[in-house]
């Protein structure tokens, strides 16, 4: 019994520039297999997000996102009446001696309903990959609503009725553990914990990303990242700074790194005052001994 | 016979029985998922103990806890059915469901899951001290932290997190009491003002507005709260998982941030960390340089109108009287609002008369003891009193 499918997902992910593994490649076969919405946790800058965008790549469909912020609400996530739209309809309208229950009917139409992503992602044209991203910011109540979307799969406008999905989106949510999330919405979910990546893996992601970089270098960058994240910073760096930190030496031309390189280019890394004042207090001479040491 | 049907059936019995088994070590396993699982596992294809175990695991865990949890579970769960039915066949240690059986299986039919029930049965009964933890709850309450016994610690550490837990919710669903007009709400605006043809004659405004507190925590760890501590980072602990707008300190001759140590998810871990990251716990007192330290660098980001500070300690400083004085004056200045939790306001007649305590006084706006889980379920009620100044 093997299975084609998961292969073609893993080929699929690393086409797209997408580092993977088998836990990964098993959670995104199950979820768009069984329809479960899929849970990613992790630290800060690991690729969840990318998670969702490779997958749409993937299934070529497309992606529709959900920032989730506090305060965010039903009017934000779900619709919204072009209140501008209908006030200007009216108007022009005034000498047409329509009665009001006429212009009430046209007004609540389609046409005035704006559609945010969470109607637009059920009422979409074929089944999309629907991203809610960081969904700890969200409320709690906004929890309760969006499990309710996400078993029913319809939304009911009192002026128009209930819409009902015409294609069920493969939902991916993404949280970065700033609050628990509630058990209901782990129940509901396929749970994938993303760890940073081992130095391999990370290598690989620096190489597919960054090509033509030093392969020195590259090993270097990896090996001083996987450090800094050991030494439990307020901030851990992520798989983002990584990239963006090889880029720039790229660009800088280096070809190895040095004291006097990482001092420069700390900022790209590290983005907490603290952090970078005990990198550089404590660790720095250090770190930069072990990794010249190890990559030779 | 049917060899699909008997590998099925195996399959379905195993997997019941190891649902049954993560249903004891606490995950919320239904019918629903078993059948789900089940669904999975043949969408997917067995043909590893691998992938077998990838797909209950990304099937049934549902949190990093449960998947270490699953994990460990799995191992012993197959080779205790290993060792109860596949004497001969030594070389697998997948149960019968193989995916090329070679003729009938030659596993006896009941005897593997039998013992295997047996032995969750077991694991089942270690469970069985909840109902005495909770009769226990009401002495527990009134009880000084400092005379528990090491058995009764690990009680009252799942009640903190109870309490905690329950205060979270309620300082989140605090609402303002407000009766200046909010935002204007274009929807409820529009729909009012329908009737009149689309004129705009009546203005409604959305009132009620749901505020966040953010709160600050301040612990003393010192010496002099050695007996409290436990108890007061268990709490804060279980607090900060519940309710994330909190910043939590801890001093006691220096300040450490120690917000990001305790989003862990095990409070050993938790305790451990602290250690490394606190070197002087326990040591002695400087409740104003350690303030102080604390608006250096963080009173301008950290404090602000919605900010609670909450200081638990006993107030006895080793250092200059005139720092304290200074840092609470500020802090009042930059917060909302200052609750100092003392464990030593519990016992009977007593007086803050410790200089610390007495010159911190006058900035606190609410003093109350921490000394008892009693004590700390009163906190609900304290922070639900306290009042947003408006400037």
């Amino acid at each position: 019994m093997e299975n084609s499918e998961l292969d073609r997902i893993q080929n699929q992910l690393e086409k797209r520039g997408y580092v993977t593994d088998a836990s990964i490649v098993m959670s995104v076969f199950l979820s768009t297999t069984l329809h479960k919405p899929l849970l990613l946790e992790g630290p800060a800058g690991v690729g969840k997000t990318e998670v969702a965008k490779v997958m749409a790549a993937a299934m070529d469909t497309d992606l529709i996102r959900l920032q989730c912020y506090e305060g965010l609400d039903v009017n934000t996530a779900l619709y919204e009446w072009n209140y501008q739209h209908q006030l200007l309809h009216i108007k022009l309208g005034e000498q047409s001696g329509k009665s009001v229950a006429q212009k009430e009917t046209e007004i609540f139409g389609e046409a005035f309903l704006l559609k945010r992503p969470l109607l637009a992602a059920i009422t979409h044209c074929r089944p999309p990959v629907l991203l809610i991203d960081e969904l700890d910011r969200a409320d709690e109540e906004f929890e309760s609503f969006l499990l309710e979307i996400l078993s029913d799969w319809q939304v009911s406008i009192p002026e128009i009725g209930t819409i009902s999905a015409t294609h069920i989106p493969s939902v991916v949510v993404t949280s970065n553990r700033t609050r628990e999330l509630s058990d209901a919405v782990r129940r509901r979910c396929l749970y994938l914990w993303i760890e940073y990546p081992s130095l391999e893996k990370e290598l690989a992601i620096v190489r597919s990303k960054v090509p033509g970089i030093d392969e020195r270098l590259g090993t270097q960058i990896c090996q001083f990242m996987r450090r800094l994240r050991e030494l439990k910073l307020g901030k851990s760096p992520g798989v983002a700074e990584t990239l963006d930190w090889a880029m720039a030496l790229v660009a800088l031309h280096r070809t190895a790194l040095d004291l006097e390189t990482i001092e420069e280019t700390l900022g790209l890394v590290c983005k907490n005052r603290d952090d970078i004042a005990a990198i550089r207090l404590k660790f720095l001479p250090e770190l930069v001994d072990a990794v010249t040491a190890e990559a030779g | 016979m049917d060899v699909f049907t008997t590998e099925h059936t195996e399959l379905s019995a195993n997997l019941v029985s190891f649902c049954r088994l993560l249903r004891r070590h606490g995950l919320a396993v239904g019918v629903g998922e078993q059948a789900e699982t089940l669904r999975a596992l043949e969408a997917a294809g067995v043909t590893n103990p691998a992938r077998f175990r990838l797909v209950l695991r990304t099937m049934l865990a549902k949190s990093v806890r449960e998947q270490k949890i699953l994990d460990g579970l799995f191992d012993s769960y197959w080779r205790n059915a290993h060792a109860a039915g596949n004497d001969d066949t030594a070389e697998s240690t997948l149960p019968p469901i193989a995916e090329t059986p070679t003729g009938p299986l030659e596993v006896p039919q009941n005897r593997p899951i039998a013992s295997l029930t047996d032995w969750v049965d077991e694991a089942e009964e270690s469970g069985e001290e909840g109902m005495a933890a909770y009769s226990a709850a009401e002495v527990l309450s009134r009880k000084d932290f400092s005379s528990f016994s090491a058995d009764e610690m690990y009680q009252v550490a799942g009640l903190v997190n109870t309490i905690a837990q329950a205060l979270a919710t309620r300082i989140s669903r605090r609402y303002r009491q407000n009766t200046r007009r909010g935002r204007l709400d274009f929807r409820g605006t529009f729909r009012r003002n329908l009737r009149r043809g689309g004129e705009i004659v009546e203005l409604i405004h959305r009132n009620r507005k749901l505020l966040k507190l953010n709160l600050v925590l301040l612990i003393d760890v010192s010496q002099s709260m050695d007996y409290y501590n436990r108890f007061l980072v268990q709490f804060i602990f279980a607090f900060q998982n519940a309710y994330r707008r909190i910043e939590s300190f801890v001093f006691s001759t220096s300040l450490h941030r120690v917000t990001d140590i305790l989003k862990k998810d095990n409070f050993n871990d938790v305790l451990e960390a602290l250690s490394d990251r606190v070197p002087d716990w326990s040591g002695g007192t400087r409740i104003g340089s350690s303030l102080q330290a604390f608006l250096d660098r963080y009173g301008d980001d950290r404090l602000n109108q919605k900010t609670i500070v909450l200081i638990l300690s006993d107030g006895w400083d080793t250092g200059e009287i005139e720092r304290l004085e200074d840092a609470m004056r500020t802090i009042q200045h930059k917060a909302a609002s200052i609750i100092w939790l003392n464990p030593l306001s519990g016992s009977a007649g007593y007086e803050p008369t410790c200089r610390g305590m007495e010159a911190a006084l006058p900035y606190v706006d609410i003093f109350a003891s921490a000394h008892n889980l009693e004590s700390l379920r009163a906190l609900a009620r304290h922070l639900a009193r306290v009042q947003i100044r408006r400037r």
